[in-house]
């Protein structure tokens, strides 16, 4: 159920790297309101380094980069807020604020940024954290918690302020199968229910195959999108060798894990 | 009957009270991030004083963008805001309804926040008292492998990783120089500076040369290097060492079969017991070349104020010197290895450790000071 939204996330030949080092290049590609996209490739292969110039953490090197229509990384004092409240992001760690409890720090963006009453922020935050299944750890340190509930624990701080895109660095990592599966579903809802969009980094096909409208594929080779489209018909009808390696969890024929293929 | 709009937002909410205690809200438009609180808390305001028995609540033509308008219908579903009102609401759409089921009355009710902590005086000592037994148990574990982990050392010198030795003895020494050689000169020139008056008034300022020798070699000259060393490498030991506590790195270490204490305490003791001599030797004559200089700026004739400096000092002093030098070093090592090892929790204890580990050693420093002294002065 591709969506035919407005579009949320546009990004026009991108050169994307830290200084003068280059990491991708000439990256096209446009996410729709509602829409569930990952990204996908190799470790190294620069998914996060293409996270962290969506959000704005780092200015592109050259193209555009569009959210809700607004440049990100060009935009400054109220503006840059305002957008930055649209979208929320899950960090790789969690990235939790250690001195605050958990609902501390699912409420601290309901306490900054919207003027509800205090049982409303703590009903908002709680059922938050409910939505991640993590009520009954609300008054825990993030230090007590284990990797895959800190994780939890950040989507729900991220979802706090009910964001319209919603950014996620490898969410399933260090979950269960069943949380795993769990928060599949919880993507699916909040993409139908409210239509969020979704741009999520992952390695789990599965989850792959269970959400997503549509995949990008990079390469830290071409270094650039080597295959966008549905997973299922990337997996049946791709001729690109290293997606359907990926796709069928194979590794280079012949080869060791640290030999690389000639670029 | 009252209409509530916020100016430039597409939320509106109806109150109307009917007989017989009943009320009906109506709401309309969109309920999203910015609108909830506003509608929020006008309803409040609005429904507290009805104390109504019953409610109805429209909700056919309000839009969902979110959970936190999730939260609200939950809240007015619950009659948070009417206590005691039997409440309907009408005209969710399925999924609404879904998205309410998941977040009962019941979970909000079970959870409580957790209450401050209650200080009771009797409790409040046996805590601490307890703590610092189990302080104590830890600070003795420590010292006792930290001197196997020397004596291993003396025994099989080969063994130590001399160049991490070098690296810190490079960033803890080295790269200390400058302030230490700074703030040494000052004190010497400080110490010149306020006993020439009072010397003057005798005609003894030659004496100077005297005091600033004696105590550059026995005091400044320590203490000021063991002062700069446990609030520069102290802390950086406690918060490396915290760190990769945090990061699981000791963890790492032990089941690969290396001894934390031996594979990183050991290097830094070792550095810490060599620089802090040398730095202390350095600080001693920046310490006196500052007293000289206010001496010149006397009148003093350089020969003079030589002279004058080895008549009074003795090679005992020192060697009081530079062995307090030695005791500030292990202090200083070992303070700051040992607070980054005891950190427990998240990045933030790292903070707390590198804290404990400046405070902690500067107060042993001083102690051992005075203890040195007060012998000495029964000694000689």
């Amino acid at each position: 159920m591709s969506a035919k939204g407005e579009i949320v996330i546009e990004v026009k030949d991108l050169k994307a790297g830290y200084g003068e080092r280059a990491i991708l290049e000439n990256v096209n590609f446009t996410v729709r309101e509602g829409e569930i996209v990952v990204v996908i490739g190799r470790s190294g292969s620069g998914k996060s380094t293409l996270l962290k110039h969506l959000i704005g953490l780092y200015p592109p090197l050259g193209g555009e980069v569009r959210i809700l229509g607004e440049d990100v990384a060009a935009a400054r004092g109220e503006d840059r807020r305002r957008i930055l409240r649209q979208f929320g992001v899950l960090y790789q760690s969690g990235a939790l604020f250690g001195s605050m409890s958990v609902i501390e720090n699912v409420r601290l963006p309901l306490e900054e940024f919207t003027d509800l009453p205090e049982i409303g922020r703590e009903l908002v935050a709680l059922s938050k954290l409910k939505l991640v299944g993590l009520a009954t750890a609300a008054e825990l340190m993030p230090a007590e918690l284990s990797g895959g509930m800190q994780k939890r624990a950040a989507l729900a701080r991220a979802m706090a302020l009910d964001p319209r895109i919603l950014f996620l660095d490898e969410p399933s990592v260090g979950l269960d199968p069943i949380t795993s599966s769990g928060l599949d579903d919880l993507i699916k809802e909040l993409s139908s229910y409210f239509g969020i969009t979704f741009f999520i980094i992952t390695h789990e096909l599965a989850s792959i195959f269970a959400i997503a409208h549509r995949a990008i594929m990079l390469d830290e080779h071409r270094r650039t999108i080597i295959a966008e489209g549905p997973p299922a018909d990337l997996r049946d009808h791709s001729t690109d060798p290293l997606v359907n390696q990926f796709f069928c969890r194979r590794s280079e024929a012949g080869s060791t894990l640290s030999q690389t293929p000639a670029p | 009957m009252h209409e509530l709009e916020q100016p430039g937002t597409a939320i509106s909410a109806d109150v109307q009270g009917e007989p017989g205690g009943a009320v009906k809200v109506t709401l309309r438009g969109r309920l999203d991030v910015q609108t909830t609180g506003y509608c929020w808390n006008l309803l409040e305001e609005r429904l507290r004083p009805l104390h109504p028995s019953s409610m109805n609540v429209e909700a056919g033509e309000l839009a969902f963008y979110g959970g936190i308008g999730v939260a609200l219908v939950r809240y007015l579903s619950e009659g948070g805001m009417t206590p005691g009102a039997t409440v309907t609401v009408r005209g969710l759409s399925e999924e609404v309804e879904r998205l309410l089921g998941t977040f009962t009355a019941e979970d909000f009710r079970t959870y409580k926040p957790r209450p401050p902590p209650r200080t009771r005086i009797p409790e409040e000592i046996g805590q601490g008292v307890k703590t610092l037994w189990r302080d104590m148990r830890g600070q003795i574990i420590f010292i006792g492998a930290a001197t196997a982990g020397l004596a291993g050392v003396l025994r099989h010198p080969s063994q130590l990783r001399w160049r991490e030795v070098r690296h810190v003895f490079e960033v803890a020494g080295c790269n200390a120089l400058p302030v230490v050689g700074l703030f040494s000169f000052l004190v010497g020139l400080i110490i010149a500076l306020e006993s020439a008056k009072p010397l003057a008034q005798f005609g003894a300022q030659i004496f100077i040369a005297d005091m600033i020798a004696i105590s550059a070699l026995r005091e400044a000259g320590p203490l000021v290097t063991a002062i700069m060393l446990a609030g520069r490498s102290s802390s950086a030991f406690a918060a490396e060492l915290g760190t990769m506590k945090v990061n699981e790195e000791l963890n790492a270490l032990t089941t690969m079969g290396l001894d934390p204490v031996r594979f990183l305490v050991v290097q830094r003791l070792v550095a810490a017991l060599a620089l802090t001599p040398a730095l202390t030797l350095y600080a001693m004559l920046m310490s006196i070349l500052g007293g000289i200089t206010v001496m010149r700026f006397l009148g003093f004739p350089p020969l003079m104020i030589y002279h004058q400096m080895l008549t009074q000092v003795q090679l005992s002093d020192l060697v009081i010197g530079l062995t307090k030098a030695l005791v500030f070093g292990l202090i200083i090592g070992g303070v700051g290895c040992m607070r980054g090892l005891e950190t427990e929790g998240g990045p933030a204890a790292v903070g707390v450790s590198t804290t404990r580990a400046v405070v902690t050693s500067i107060i042993l420093i001083f102690l051992t000071n005075t203890i040195i002294a007060t012998v000495q002065y029964f000694m000689s």
